[in-house]
């Protein structure tokens, strides 16, 4: 990783930042993009927005059993260019991730491109203008780039996940640069995900996810909420390693309409779990056993969850006809303290 | 352990994390997912010396042998990241 303190120097402020650019991604320091210099001053003013002391430990990051001390996550928070401000929310996530049940280990060397999705519940989506409604998975919200963003680089760098070296992921995903939105509560017709989580309505909370695939469900194909339902479902077939559950972020339409024609969520989540099924002769024969024996099929189908509890139901993102489907499980949610 | 050879390096890095980079690798070619019970058999009969090593030789002798591989393939010089894995 080369060492921890560098100088560099340069006749003006842009060679400056291009010098630091290259040093950082000479090292392995980054994931390609340019980074913030974190510099002493810089390194300080986040650790102290965090409340906490500098060697603090978080955790241990593996593979490579990385210590995650307030001061690390301060510096790749600044590389990342997140505000001070961020800081509990990353500190939070990272406590997610470091779950004993959460597949961190596996995520950071598997040839899958499995990787973190950050769910935001609560007040500080406003305070820090984490998006949750139009675009609320980018680009453009400097706190949904920046968090995820450190949190990719706590998993370089204080994991060594570094690609074709610790990490043996085939193709990579462009979700790996930052994963992260809030859930639109302003326009969830239900309950917020962290409440029926058991959470206060007033707290903030991260839900960290395991997520591989992403799939936009376009269109709004559909009259009333069966077909509506029906229609979401096919884009959510049985999938190889999908066997932890499905996140379905209803769009502000879809789920006002639901919602009108007298569903709850649960009902949602029940249907999905019916609807989200095919045909056993459409696989190979050692998926459909492997399926079955871990109870998401019978003598004629495979079935997406093995139950409607492991249909994540939330709402997200802005007006239109779109639902997003995100091949997601093992949730593990944290309260953000400030 | 046993591996098959696009993840020898991988398998010994990963065996370093958990504190042991000394052991033999008994290793056979990539894939292995595909093929055939008497095919999979005859596989694990090549590999079967390399096994008895590992089984069978003292701890320090396994070192001895597998001291400079290991450094190799643990911290590969002069790499960073790679599009080919290492």
């Amino acid at each position: 990783m080369g060492e921890a303190y560098v100088e560099v120097t340069a006749e003006n402020p842009a060679d400056l930042m291009l010098a630091a650019y290259e040093r950082a991604y000479d090292q392995g320091w980054t994931d390609g993009f340019p980074i913030i210099p974190a510099t002493d001053s810089r390194v300080d003013e986040f650790v102290k927005a965090s409340g906490r002391a500098a060697d603090d430990v978080i955790g241990i990051l593996p593979p490579r059993k990385g210590r995650v001390t307030i001061e690390v996550i301060a510096v790749n928070a600044v590389m990342a260019g997140c505000r001070a401000e961020y800081m509990p929310v990353i500190i939070a996530a990272l406590e997610g991730l470091l779950d004993p049940g959460f597949p961190l280990e596996l995520m950071q060397m598997t040839t899958n491109p499995m990787t973190p999705l950050l769910f935001i519940n609560g007040p500080i989506r406003k305070e820090l203008d984490i998006n949750s409604g139009t675009a609320c998975l980018g680009p453009g919200w400097r706190a949904n780039s920046t968090i995820g963003r450190a949190i990719r680089l706590l998993l370089i760098n204080g994991g060594s996940a570094l690609p074709g070296v610790f990490s043996k992921v085939s193709f990579g995903s462009p979700l790996r640069y930052s994963f992260i939105c809030g859930e639109n509560e302003e326009e969830n017709p239900w309950e917020p995900f962290h409440v029926g989580l058991g959470f206060k309505r007033e707290d903030s909370t991260v839900t960290v996810f395991k997520a591989s695939n992403y799939c936009n469900i376009s269109g709004g194909e559909g009259v009333g909420p069966v077909e509506t339902l029906r229609h979401i479902a096919t884009h959510m077939p049985p999938m190889y390693g999908g066997g932890d559950g499905a996140l379905l972020l209803l769009g502000v339409n879809h789920a006002r309409s639901l919602h009108d024609a007298g569903l709850s969520k649960r009902d949602i989540q029940q249907a999905i779990w019916e609807f989200a099924r095919v045909p056993v002769e459409n696989y190979a024969k050692s998926f459909v056993e492997t399926e079955r024996g871990a109870g998401r099929g019978d003598e004629r189908m495979v079935w997406r969850t093995r139950s409607p509890d492991e249909v994540f139901l939330a709402v997200g993102g802005g007006a239109g006809p779109q639902d997003l489907y995100i091949s997601a499980g093992a949730p593990k949610t944290r309260l953000i303290e400030r | 352990m046993i591996a098959s050879d696009m993840f020898t390096r991988f398998a010994r890095r990963m065996a370093s994390t958990q504190g042991v980079p000394y052991m033999v690798i008994a290793e056979t070619p990539n894939p292995i997912r595909d093929l055939s019970p008497d095919a999979l058999r005859k596989r694990a009969e090549n590999m079967m010396p390399a096994i008895h090593d590992g089984l069978t030789l003292p701890p320090a002798e396994i070192a001895r042998r597998t001291k400079e591989i290991a450094e190799q393939q643990i911290h590969p010089r002069g790499i960073v990241r790679s599009g080919t894995p290492v």
